[in-house]
């Protein structure tokens, strides 16, 4: 056993040392690409078609009908920018796009006049977040950089629509919407503290790129009919790490090596410290994943995160089969408020999740002896799970600050309770999560490091389970 | 039968015996004046006084009589359908024997001269006799012989033609050529040398499934191109030249019925049509109208069965001349429905390889493997109604000048259920529990074509003719609200792949569809004939010019709703609640806003001057030049400033050609030919489209080149006999951007995505060979044709290179897609003219060819060799009535696809099937046996 840690460490060692030569090639790059136009966009009348230049601060926009940020063109957005979207509208990204708010003057990018509604059990085909009232930010194969830092994506979702599918830079079908698209595997994306409230299909679709994506807040992304969240297709790299999610449709996190451009680099991001509460409202145990999920051909790594009442658990697939060889993973906690959510700690299916011994709780205090984790069959619980995960309900209270488990949830599934709202997900000191997390996993530093330009702060993996750290780093989004 | 044989076997001794000694022999061929076809069974009389002797036309079309005492008799020819050639005089000595060589018989109005224009040069040939007369490379098949044959269609008979194999559908019908390993696409139709309006969606020709056999005359597939037809061929043109008007009265029927015994096994599954709206919401309600489930009935996604469903067919032609034979009419109609399905096995493999791990023992052969996400087992069940109806008037002013109207309509509907059932197990799934996807969907496709063409001939001179035509098309195909519906159901099976537990279905989606398209023809043309004498021979030449402008429209309005809650189970398609899932995506504003319709036109003028002599005895020189000039343009729905939105397309063809006929003794002739030719992309293809095909999604490409061709021709024919024949031929084409269909990613990284696009230069040569000999009351008929073709395209590469996965881009040579390397033909013919009994044995056979060009390097997925053995029987009962059966597919020869990759390194297991260790077999459908049987009355 200690010959298989030492030989693991060695490998991340390894690993470790291959992400820093990566950090230092690509710092040096950004630099001269990319500068800021001394342009100001007025505020005078509503925008649309092309935009360029720099929104100044405090100031808002309306946007009337789709805008778009040309090739070569930058547009700036300077902290405490509100930009309303109105008629579905969205923003096209072909040139560079920098949103940078701030903790205290964040910017939002919003529909006019539309409160949040979520109240529990809300109809999706009726509730706002779900009705994508815009189109939201579509990049382009020639957008080089896209930085969102302390910025609101409200509402979006809208179809992309016909003019803008058809954009040879686009090239996607009438129908997509998300709320993000990003999709250069020569350019970077971050996003960095930032919110993404509702959509219709997958909050966030990187198609490919580099990717830096910490301390986010994602509620009620994906829409009825499903839709991933962070959903990273083959040609990305980069690091994810301390993001908040409750109530995806689909999956938070989900990598696959789907569709890797002709010499775009394997699809291969660590993630680790997430948290996932109440995720996977769609999810069909069996078909898919609620938390994190390593899909064909996806390398990296995922430690530190934790599921509370997660439809289905962590989830490494096997047909078509993730680069098993280059994944790593443990140290991922899971909480289980019924039989139901403990029962899919370790789904069944397509699937080949080997249970880590670091893993909370442990997994062989609840799995069967001799538990297959290759591809294991539904025969427990009326043919629902692999085993009867009785022993894992509500096991190893993590203790939050504010929000008691098990949860009250209204008489709804977990998933159905979709607000943050109060609810404070900080740890109590008395957490069993605190200091159980482990240090020595590598972010994979693949974007610039500039407060503006680039990401603002690499934080690396936390002592502390979650996203919310004990010593204050990590997630900033607390009450 | 005891006594008939013991009667046989004294004649043949007394032939034997006695015949040379003591009488003479009059013998001879009877053809059919137009097609060279033997006239096997035509009646031959000989009088001369009281006696009387009567000769029935073999098999290869020779008569004999035998002992015949000397002296001059009167020697007529009959056959139904034909006229009679009467008061040849022959003259025979004792122990004399006389060949009376061919005797041609005109089919009945046919030496009224046929107002052809630019239909394969021998236009200005009253009676184009025999293949081997003509001035190009060209087959026939006729009437008679598609009505002996087992097919029951044009499409299908048109496999029994060398070199050519045919491109099926969903139900095993033939519905468009492949000719000399060139795809449909290079192909062009023509009905009676006119191109017409194409019903299809897709495709610029017309399907040739919907053409009833019993509206036809002749079969023609011409392939060397001259100056004076359309040079959009580069395989070659199928011309289908329609009943004309008869020189006296006719009336001919038939009526059958038969069953395919693939419903011996499972129902017919039918879907209510009765409740269909032909119109969508947005159709009916305007673009911004908010659709709701409430919108779409849900009675045509409702199924039964129906347990022994009979196919039935009867058609009708009559045909007279009055008016002292100036005017002759005739009409023609057919009607057809006809019950047929398949039951299909499929392997669906994922949009990516997997790549192994260099450190597996596969890494070396196949670093790159077939990813399966799922199998499934489909049962179609199509219902087919098609009425076709033809009519040709025409009137002779005089010698020198006549015009013909002709009118053709057909009308079919086509209701296709497609089920995939619980059958087989998903693969996206664990080892013993499985998440079906279960999928039902109702098309009922409508399609028509109404063409009406008007022709003049008038000999100005003795020298100088024109020609003229004026021809009006119209087409049209519906697909009223296609309805699929999927939805999931978990499936438990135990050790022993018992079914245990079944949940009720759960989540679903529902696809309703609504598509049009047209297509309308208006074209004129007018030849010249100039027939000058030069140096003491005749030389022909021939100048024209053609115009046609053409308009198509499309439409295409698609609703995806979703059930409510993807989770929540449901006991009946009633008790879901389905919705948009977005508000939205309900409006047509969402939903029929797309490439997918547009109006599109295309203007093509071209002219032609043309030369035919004989430069020496032996050697005719027919050449020329042919200049097609091409106007195309689109206008798509999308918004202004959609890319691709519109567009216009404008190029200038010059197509020379030249064509050599040696003639090294009256049997035998070389020939040499040359011609350039295009193919141009289908309106579909260069609309920016986006059309959900039977496995993947197509995408239009409007930047899509047209192809041009050189082609080269040589064949050597010898036709040792009237229907005895051998010919060696061998060709060689270069294609300039080639279209191929190459899937492609776009949008959504895990879907694949069809769409048409140039190759590199491409090479296709081959060889073919036709042999043809009679025994007697025996035939035996052999076509083979090898063919070569190779073009490079790039593919991607997904596979460990060190530690990670690269995806690499890789040139791969292959075939053209469509192109068999081996096809070929074999008949066993028995024909007892006396008894009026016909039998035929038919085994077709075209080997293994690309069907689907894949985006990743060795996915290509393959058609496997296919081998069909057809019966077909005729036995005259009466002077006028027959019986007929025709049993197709003897062999219920399964129709399979595959990629060459080895099944049992496929990650779960394939479909049991799998017979042979290197490939795996994708897709398995099996047709069954057809049996058809009936009467046919000819006057």
């Amino acid at each position: 056993m200690r010959k298989i840690i030492s030989y693991a460490l060695l490998l991340l060692a390894v690993y470790g040392i291959a992400g820093c030569s990566k950090w230092a090639e690509e710092k040096a790059n950004i630099y001269h690409t990319v500068y800021l136009p001394g342009k100001t966009v007025s505020d005078a009348a509503p925008l649309a078609g092309s935009i360029k230049g720099t929104m100044q601060a405090g100031k808002t926009y309306t946007i009337d009908s789709d805008v778009y940020i040309n090739q070569g063109d930058t547009l700036m957005i300077q902290q405490g920018v509100t930009l309303n979207f109105k008629n579905g509208s969205g923003m096209v990204v072909l040139g560079s796009l920098f949103s940078v708010g701030s903790q205290a003057a964040p910017i939002y990018m919003t529909v006019p006049g539309v409160t949040r509604n979520d109240a529990p059990g809300l109809d999706p085909t009726t509730d706002p977040a779900h009705q994508g009232l815009w189109r939201g930010i579509i990049g382009g194969t020639t957008c080089p950089a896209m930085v969102l830092k302390w910025t609101h994506i409200d509402f979006a979702g809208n179809p992309e629509g016909a003019v803008i599918a058809k954009n040879p830079a686009v090239n996607e079908s009438a129908g997509t919407s998300f709320c993000i698209l990003f999709q250069n595997y020569k350019g970077y994306f971050v996003m960095e503290d930032s919110w993404v409230y509702g959509g219709t299909d997958d909050a966030m679709r990187i198609s490919n790129g580099k990717v830096h994506i910490f301390r986010n807040t994602f509620e009620k992304p994906g829409g009825g009919g499903g839709g991933d969240c962070v959903n990273m297709k083959g040609g990305t790299v980069g690091t994810v790490a301390y993001n908040f999610f409750i109530a995806t449709a689909y999956n938070g996190q989900k990598l696959s090596n789907k569709g890797q451009p002709a010499g775009a680099p394997q699809a291969n991001v660590v993630m680790y410290n997430s948290t996932f509460v109440n995720c996977g409202a769609q999810v069909q145990p069996g078909q898919r994943g609620s938390t994190i999920d390593y899909e064909q051909g996806a390398a990296g790594a995922y430690y530190n995160n934790v599921a509370i009442n997660c439809r289905v658990g962590y989830r490494v697939v096997n047909n078509p089969a993730a680069d098993t060889t280059h994944l790593s993973y443990g140290y991922n906690y899971q909480w289980a408020d019924s039989l139901n959510v403990a029962d899919q700690f370790f789904t069944w299916g397509p699937v080949c999740t080997i249970p880590q011994t670091t893993d909370l709780p442990l997994p062989s205090s609840y799995l069967p002896a001799g538990w297959n984790y290759e591809s294991p069959t539904a025969t427990y619980d009326g043919g629902t799970s692999s085993y009867s995960g009785g022993a894992a309900v509500q096991k190893m209270n993590p203790l939050f600050v504010n929000y008691p488990l098990p949860a009250n949830n209204h008489g709804f599934a977990p998933w159905q309770n979709t607000a943050i709202g109060s609810f404070d997900f900080r740890l109590q000191p008395t957490s069993p999560l605190i200091g159980k997390g482990y240090t020595g996993v590598q972010p994979q530093v693949v974007v610039p490091l500039d407060l503006t330009y680039g990401a603002s702060e690499v934080t690396p993996p936390g002592a502390d389970l979650g996203c919310f750290q004990s010593n204050g780093k990590g997630n900033q989004h607390h009450p | 039968m005891a006594f008939r044989s013991k009667r046989w076997l004294f004649l043949l001794i007394l032939l034997f015996s006695i015949s040379n000694v003591f009488a003479g022999v009059i013998k001879g061929h009877v053809a059919d004046g137009r097609t060279g076809e033997p006239l096997a069974g035509a009646t031959v009389h000989i009088r001369s006084g009281d006696l009387s002797m009567t000769a029935v036309v073999e098999l290869d079309g020779s008569f004999i009589f035998k002992r015949v005492p000397k002296g001059v008799y009167e020697m007529d020819v009959r056959f139904v359908g034909y006229g009679v050639v009467e008061e040849k005089k022959v003259t025979i000595g004792s122990d004399e024997s006389v060949d009376v060589e061919n005797i041609n018989l005109q089919e009945q109005g046919k030496e009224l001269q046929e107002v052809q224009v630019s239909a394969g040069g021998g236009g200005s040939e009253g009676a184009r006799r025999l293949e081997h007369k003509a001035d190009i490379v060209q087959n026939i098949l006729s009437s008679r012989a598609i009505e002996l044959s087992p097919d029951l269609t044009v499409g299908n008979a048109m496999a029994r033609i060398s070199g050519v194999s045919v491109q099926r559908g969903s139900s095993g019908e033939g519905r468009y050529a492949i000719i000399r390993g060139m795809d449909q696409r290079y192909n062009n139709v023509l009905v009676n040398g006119i191109k017409i309006a194409s019903p299809d969606d897709k495709y610029r020709f017309v399907p040739m499934d919907l053409f009833p056999s019993e509206l036809l005359e002749r079969l023609e597939v011409i392939k060397t191109l001259t100056p004076n037809m359309e040079g959009d061929a580069i395989g070659g043109t199928m011309n289908l030249v329609m009943k004309d008007a008869p020189k006296d009265f006719l009336l001919t029927a038939n009526i059958s019925g038969g069953y395919s015994t693939l419903f011996s096994k499972r129902p017919f599954n039918a879907f209510y049509h009765s409740g269909i709206n032909q119109q969508s919401p947005a159709e009916i309600h305007g673009n911004s109208y908010q659709a709701t489930a409430a919108d779409f009935s849900l009675s045509n996604l409702k199924y039964h069965d129906i347990s022994t469903p009979i196919n039935g067919s009867a058609g009708v032609t009559f045909g007279n001349r009055w008016l002292q034979k100036k005017l002759g009419f005739i009409i023609s109609g057919a009607v057809q429905n006809f019950y047929r399905g398949s039951n299909s096995q499929y392997i669906i493999p994922d949009a990516q390889p997997n790549a192994i791990l260099p450190t597996s023992p596969y890494y070396a052969t196949t670093p790159q493997q077939l990813s399966v996400s799922d199998k499934y087992e489909r049962h179609y069940s199509t219902q087919t109604t098609r009425i076709g109806l033809n009519n040709k008037i025409d009137y002779v002013f005089n010698s020198h000048n006549k015009i013909s109207l002709y009118n053709f309509y057909v009308h079919q509907d086509e209701f296709q259920s497609r089920m995939t059932p619980d059958t087989t197990l998903g693969v996206n799934s664990g080892n013993g529990s499985y998440t079906m996807k279960y999928e039902n969907r109702s098309t009922w496709t409508i399609q028509n074509i109404y063409n009406a063409t008007l022709q003049g001939s008038h000999e100005l001179s003795s020298k100088v003719r024109l020609e003229w035509t004026g021809s009006f098309s119209d087409a049209h195909k519906k697909l009223p609200d296609q309805a699929s519906n999927s939805f999931d159901g978990g499936v438990v099976y135990d050790s022993t792949g018992k079914n245990t537990v079944k949940n009720d279905s759960t989540g679903g989606s529902m696809t309703r569809v609504w598509a049009h398209n047209s297509d309308k023809d208006w074209s004129g043309y007018a030849n010249l004939f100039f027939t000058p004498a030069i140096a003491h021979r005749a030389v022909e030449f021939e100048t024209g010019g053609m115009y046609r402008y053409k308009t198509r429209d499309a439409y295409y309005n698609q609703y995806d709703l979703q059930a409510k809650s993807s989770t929540q189970e449901a006991h009946s398609l009633d008790s879901v609640a389905f919705v948009f899932p977005q508000p939205d995506k309900g409006t047509g504003n969402i939903t029929a806003v797309s490439g997918n319709n547009y109006v599109a036109h295309e203007k093509i003028a071209a002219g032609f001057i043309q030369a035919k002599f004989m430069l020496t005895h032996d050697l005719q020189v027919m050449g020329g030049v042919r200049v097609e000039d091409t106007h195309e343009d689109y206008t798509t729905n999308l918004p202004f400033n959609s890319d691709e939105g519109y567009g216009a397309i404008h190029y200038t063809d010059v197509l020379p050609s030249a064509h050599l006929k040696y003639a090294l003794d009256r049997q035998r002739n070389i020939r040499l030919s040359y011609y350039k030719s295009i193919s141009r992309p289908s309106f579909s293809e260069l609309a920016p489209y986006t059309y959900p095909g039977e496995y993947f999604t197509e995408l239009g490409n409007p930047l899509l080149k047209h192809t041009r061709a050189d082609n080269f021709d040589l064949r050597y024919e010898w036709f040792p006999g009237l229907a005895d024949q051998l010919l060696l031929g061998a060709f060689y084409k270069t294609l300039q951007n080639p279209i191929e269909y190459f899937v492609v990613r776009n949008g959504p990284p895990s879907s694949n995505f069809i769409k048409p696009q140039n190759g590199s230069n491409a090479t296709n040569y081959g060889i073919e060979a036709v042999f043809t000999k009679y025994f007697g009351m025996f035939g035996i008929s052999l076509n083979y044709t090898y063919t070569h073709s190779r073009v490079t395209t790039p593919k991607l590469f997904y596979h460990y290179v060190g530690s990670t996965i690269h995806t690499d881009t890789v040139d791969q040579t292959r075939p053209l897609q469509g192109q068999a390397d081996h096809i070929g033909n074999l008949s066993l013919l028995f024909k007892d003219p006396k008894a009026g009994l016909d039998l035929q044995l038919a085994l077709s056979y075209t080997g293994d060819r690309i069907a689907q060009v894949q985006q990743y390097v060795n996915e290509d997925l393959w058609d496997k060799a296919y081998v069909q053995l057809d019966f077909s029987g005729e036995k005259r009962l009466s002077r006028r009535f027959y019986f007929f059966a025709k049993i197709t597919n003897l062999l219920n020869s399964p129709h399979q696809l595959y990629m060459k990759f080895p099944y049992a390194r496929v990650q779960e297991q394939p479909l049991s099937y799998q017979s042979k260790s290197s490939i795996t077999i994708m897709e398995r459908d099996y047709y069954n046996i057809g049996i058809l049987g009936g009467f046919r009355y000819k006057f």
